[in-house]
C-alpha cells in the first residue's frame, strides 16, 4: 500500500477511535449502542499495536531479528520448541485468559460502563501489554527464566523472596475468590449444580475414550465432551423442575464450599487425572468457543446499554463493593488491562516456544490487546442489564436485605427502579428461584450474555439455557483453575520446605503431598469460608485483596522490567528515558495499590476498612471468628504492601547505583548466538 | 491500421481478464487456506496434540494407549507445575 494511503488509513483509525471514546465519554441521558464500546477499544489497540509496540520493539527492547531464541538453540521437542508466532499467540491466550476478565468488569460496572471501558484501555495499551511484552522478551533473552528467578538475578535476593511470597499470596487468594464466584454462582441453582456435577462423568468417559480409544485425538475428544455437557444443560432443565431431583440438588453456600474445598484437596493430593485432565480440555475448549460466540454476537446483536456511563456509586459507597473510583476501579480491574498473573504466564511457557525475538510483540502485546477485549465484552454484558436488575443481583443481603420487595425497596431508592415481581419473572425466565443477593459477578455476567443472546437466538424460549449455558462456561473453567492452581500452590511450597528439611521438597513423596495439599487447600478454603460467612457479602473483602496482590505481582514485574531496561541503556545506548515505558505504569500501579491497601487497612468507614470492621464488630458483640477474618485481611495486606515496598527501596537503589555508575550494569541475558532461522527462511 | 491493432490486441486482453481474476481467487483461497492451517494448528498446540505428535517421534513409538500414557505421565509432570491465570 502506498504511504499516503497509509497515512490516510491510519489517521481514519485514530479519528474514528477518538469519536467513540468521545461518544462513550461525553453521552449522556439517552442509551448509546455496545459497538461504540467495541470501536473505541479495537481502534485504541490498532493505533497502541501498531504505533507504541513497534517503538518499544525498535528502540527500548531492540527486537534481533537474528539471535536465536532459547525454542531454537535449546530445542528438545519437549519444553522448548519453536513455535509458530500465530499459534504462540493463541496458546499464550489461552494461558492468560481466565475468569478475571470476565468477572472484575463486572463488579466495577457499580460505577458506570465509563470508567471500567476507560481503565480496561487505557490500562491495556500502556501498561498491560506492555508488562507482557516487556517480560516475555526479557524472559527469552534469559533461556525463558521465571519472573521469580529473574527478580533474583536483576534486584536481587529480596527481589525473588518477596516475588515469590506475592505469587503464593496471589494464588491463595486467587483460587478463594474464584471458589466464591462459583458458591455463589450454584448455590440454590439445582440447574446448574446438576450440570458441573456431571461434567465430571463426561470428563472420566472422555478420560476413557482419550486414553483407550483415540489416544491423543484431544480435539476430537473434547468437542464430544462438549456435546455431552450440552446434554447435561438440558438434563438440568429436568433436574430442576423435577422435584425429588431439584432437592438433592439444592445446595446451600457452606454445603457447596465443603464440596469445592474436599474437590481442591482431592485434585492437588490424588492421581485422579483421568478426571482432571479431560476436564482441563473441556474447559479450555468451551472457554475459547464461549469467547469467540460472545465477541460475534455482540458486533452482530449490537445491543444497548441500559447501564448509565457513571453511577451515583462513584462516591465510594457502592452495594457491590465499597470505594471510590479512585482506586478501587483500578484494582477491581485488574485481568484485562494490567494483571501481574501474566507475568508468570509470560516467564513460564511461552518464551521457551517463541522461534524469533520479533515475534513477541505480536504474542506479548498482542494477546494482551485481545485479553482487554474479553474484558470489553464483560463490561457489555454488565451494561446491557437494566441498572436496577445488575443491582438487585449484584448487592449482598447484609446492604439490601434478605426480603425481595425489601431489597427492590432500597435499589429503587438508589434511583434505579426495580421491582420485586419483576426480578421473580427474570429469576423464572432464567430458571432460578430467586437472582437477589447472587454476588461475585459471575450470576450477572450470565443474565446480561442470556439477555444479549436470547433477543435473537430462539428468543426468550431459550434464555434459561443461555443463562445456564454461561454459568457452565464459568463454573467450569474456574474448577480448572482451583485444580491447577492448588497443585501449583503445592509445588510451590515443596520447593520452598525442601530448603528446610528435604524429603518434603520430593515431590512424590506421599506425606510431603499430602501435608503440603492440606496447607494450600487450607489456606484458601480458609478465605473461602470467611467469604461466604462475611455479613458483607465476602465480594466485598475479597476480591479488592486479590486486586491488591495481582497489582503488586505486577509492581514487581515492572521493577525488574525497568531495572533491566535502565541497565540496558545504561550499557548500551544512554537513553534512560526508555525506562519511562515501563517506569509510567510501575508508578501508577504504585499510587494504585499503596492507596488501596491503605483504604482496606486504615479507613474509618467500616465497609472500606478491615480494622474499622474488625472494631464495629467488636463493639456489636459480633462472633470472635469474623472479627479475626477481618484482622487477618488487614495483615496479610500489610505484609503484602510493606514487601513490595522493600523491593521498590531495593530496585530504586540499584537503579541509582547503576545510573551514577558506581556498579557495572551489566544484565544476565544470555550470549548472543547466531539465529539460523532467519538463513533458513532466506534461502 | 489502428482498428486493426485494437482488434487485435482485444482477444488477448479479454482471454487475460478471467486469467487475472483466477489469480486473485486463488490468492484469496490461498490466504483462506493459510488462516485455516493456523487456526487448526493453534488448536492442536493449545489441546497438547501437536506436544504428543513430538513425543511419539522423539521416543520412536506409534500411537497407541500406552504411547499415550508415557506422555501424559510426562506432560504432566510438567504441566502440573504451570501457573493458570486468574
Amino acid at each position: 500500500m502506498p504511504k499516503f494511503l497509509r497515512i490516510l488509513l491510519w489517521i481514519a483509525v485514530s479519528l474514528l477511535g477518538a469519536l467513540a471514546l468521545a461518544t462513550i465519554a461525553l453521552h449522556r441521558g439517552e442509551q448509546i449502542n455496545a459497538l461504540w464500546l467495541v470501536v473505541a477499544a479495537v481502534s485504541t489497540y490498532a493505533v497502541g499495536y501498531r504505533f507504541y509496540s513497534s517503538f518499544i520493539a525498535a528502540k527500548v527492547l531492540a527486537l534481533d531479528p537474528l539471535r536465536a531464541t532459547p525454542a531454537e538453540r535449546l530445542d528438545n521437542g519437549r519444553d522448548f520448541v519453536p513455535t509458530n508466532k500465530w499459534v504462540v499467540f493463541g496458546h499464550h491466550f489461552a494461558a492468560i485468559a481466565g475468569p478475571g476478565p470476565l468477572v472484575g468488569p463486572v463488579l466495577a460496572a457499580q460505577f458506570g460502563y465509563l470508567p471500567g471501558t476507560l481503565w480496561i484501555i487505557a490500562g491495556a495499551v500502556l501498561g498491560g501489554c506492555v508488562q507482557d511484552f516487556v517480560i516475555l522478551l526479557f524472559s527469552v533473552r534469559r533461556d525463558g527464566k521465571s519472573l521469580t528467578e529473574m527478580a533474583k538475578s536483576e534486584i536481587g535476593r529480596l527481589g525473588g523472596v518477596v516475588a515469590y511470597v506475592a505469587v503464593l499470596g496471589i494464588i491463595v487468594i486467587l483460587l478463594a475468590v474464584v471458589a466464591l464466584v462459583v458458591v455463589n454462582a450454584l448455590k440454590s441453582s439445582p440447574w446448574g449444580a446438576f450440570t458441573i456435577a456431571m461434567t465430571m462423568p463426561i470428563a472420566v468417559l472422555m478420560g476413557i475414550y482419550l486414553r483407550r480409544i483415540r489416544p491423543g485425538k484431544v480435539l476430537e475428544t473434547s468437542a464430544i465432551g462438549f456435546v455431552l455437557v450440552l446434554a447435561a444443560i438440558f438434563g438440568g432443565q429436568w433436574v430442576s423442575e423435577t422435584p425429588s431431583w431439584a432437592a438433592i440438588f439444592t445446595l446451600t453456600a457452606p454445603t457447596l464450599s465443603i464440596l469445592i474445598i474436599v474437590y481442591g484437596f482431592a485434585a492437588s493430593a490424588l492421581p485422579v487425572w483421568l478426571l482432571l485432565a479431560p476436564r482441563d480440555y473441556l474447559s479450555t475448549f468451551v472457554k475459547l468457543g464461549t469467547i469467540s460466540l460472545l465477541a460475534v454476537g455482540i458486533v452482530v446483536l449490537r445491543p444497548s446499554l441500559h447501564m448509565p456511563p457513571l453511577t451515583r456509586f462513584a462516591d465510594g459507597d457502592g452495594p457491590v463493593f465499597a470505594g471510590k473510583i479512585f482506586p478501587f476501579a483500578f484494582i477491581t480491574i485488574a485481568c484485562g488491562a494490567i494483571s501481574g498473573f501474566h507475568a508468570l504466564i509470560s516467564s513460564g511457557t511461552t518464551p521457551k516456544l517463541i522461534r524469533r525475538e520479533p515475534e513477541a510483540r505480536l504474542v506479548g502485546y498482542g494477546a494482551m490487546m485481545a485479553e482487554s477485549m474479553v474484558a470489553i465484552m464483560a463490561m457489555i454484558a454488565a451494561s446491557v442489564l437494566q441498572p436496577g436488575v445488575y443491582f438487585a443481583v449484584n448487592s449482598p443481603a447484609g446492604i439490601v436485605g434478605q426480603a425481595p420487595e425489601a431489597a427492590a425497596t432500597t435499589i429503587s431508592s438508589w434511583g434505579f427502579q426495580v421491582t420485586a415481581a419483576q426480578m421473580a419473572t427474570l429469576a423464572h425466565a432464567v430458571g432460578e428461584q430467586t437472582l437477589f443477593n447472587r454476588t461475585g459477578g459471575a450470576p450477572a455476567f450470565a443474565v446480561g450474555m442470556a439477555q444479549i443472546f436470547s433477543s435473537t437466538l430462539g428468543g426468550h424460549a431459550v434464555m434459561a439455557l443461555w443463562y445456564h449455558f454461561a454459568i457452565m462456561f464459568e463454573a467450569l473453567f474456574i474448577l480448572t483453575i482451583i485444580d491447577a492452581g492448588t497443585r501449583v500452590g503445592r509445588f510451590m511450597l515443596q520447593d520452598a520446605l525442601g530448603h528446610i528439611w528435604k524429603p518434603l521438597g520430593r515431590t512424590s513423596w506421599y506425606p510431603s503431598i499430602l501435608f503440603t495439599s492440606a496447607v494450600i487447600v487450607a489456606a484458601w478454603g480458609n478465605f473461602l469460608w470467611q467469604g461466604i460467612k462475611d455479613p458483607l457479602g465476602g465480594i466485598n473483602s475479597l476480591w479488592p485483596l486479590f486486586g491488591i496482590c495481582n497489582q503488586l505481582l505486577a509492581t514487581v514485574a515492572l521493577c525488574v522490567a525497568t531495572n533491566i531496561i535502565l541497565k540496558t541503556a545504561c550499557a548500551k545506548t544512554r537513553r534512560l528515558r526508555y525506562a519511562l515505558v515501563t517506569l509510567f505504569p510501575l508508578c501508577w500501579l504504585v499510587a494504585v495499590t499503596f492507596t488501596a491497601s491503605w483504604h482496606k487497612i486504615l479507613d474509618p468507614n467500616p465497609r472500606v476498612g478491615f480494622l474499622s470492621h474488625a472494631r464495629q464488630l467488636a463493639a456489636a458483640g459480633a462472633n470472635p471468628r469474623l472479627i479475626f477474618n477481618d484482622r487477618l485481611d488487614a495483615a496479610v495486606t500489610g505484609v503484602l504492601v510493606v514487601m513490595v515496598a522493600m523491593i521498590l527501596i531495593e530496585s530504586s537503589l540499584e537503579c541509582m547505583r547503576i545510573i551514577s555508575g558506581s556498579k557495572s550494569a551489566a544484565t544476565k541475558e544470555s550470549p548472543f548466538v547466531m539465529t539460523r532461522l532467519a538463513m533458513e527462511e532466506q534461502s | 491500421m489502428s482498428t486493426t491493432m485494437c482488434g487485435a490486441g482485444a482477444p488477448a486482453r479479454e482471454t487475460l481478464k478471467p486469467k487475472v481474476a483466477e489469480a486473485e481467487a486463488n490468492t484469496i483461497l490461498a490466504a483462506i487456506i493459510r488462516s485455516f492451517t493456523v487456526l487448526v494448528a493453534a488448536l492442536q498446540e493449545i489441546f497438547d496434540e501437536s506436544a504428543y505428535r513430538r513425543f511419539l517421534d522423539r521416543t520412536h513409538q506409534q500411537s497407541s494407549p500406552h504411547a499415550y500414557a508415557g506422555f501424559r505421565r510426562e506432560n504432566e509432570q510438567a504441566k502440573s507445575r504451570r501457573p493458570r491465570c486468574c
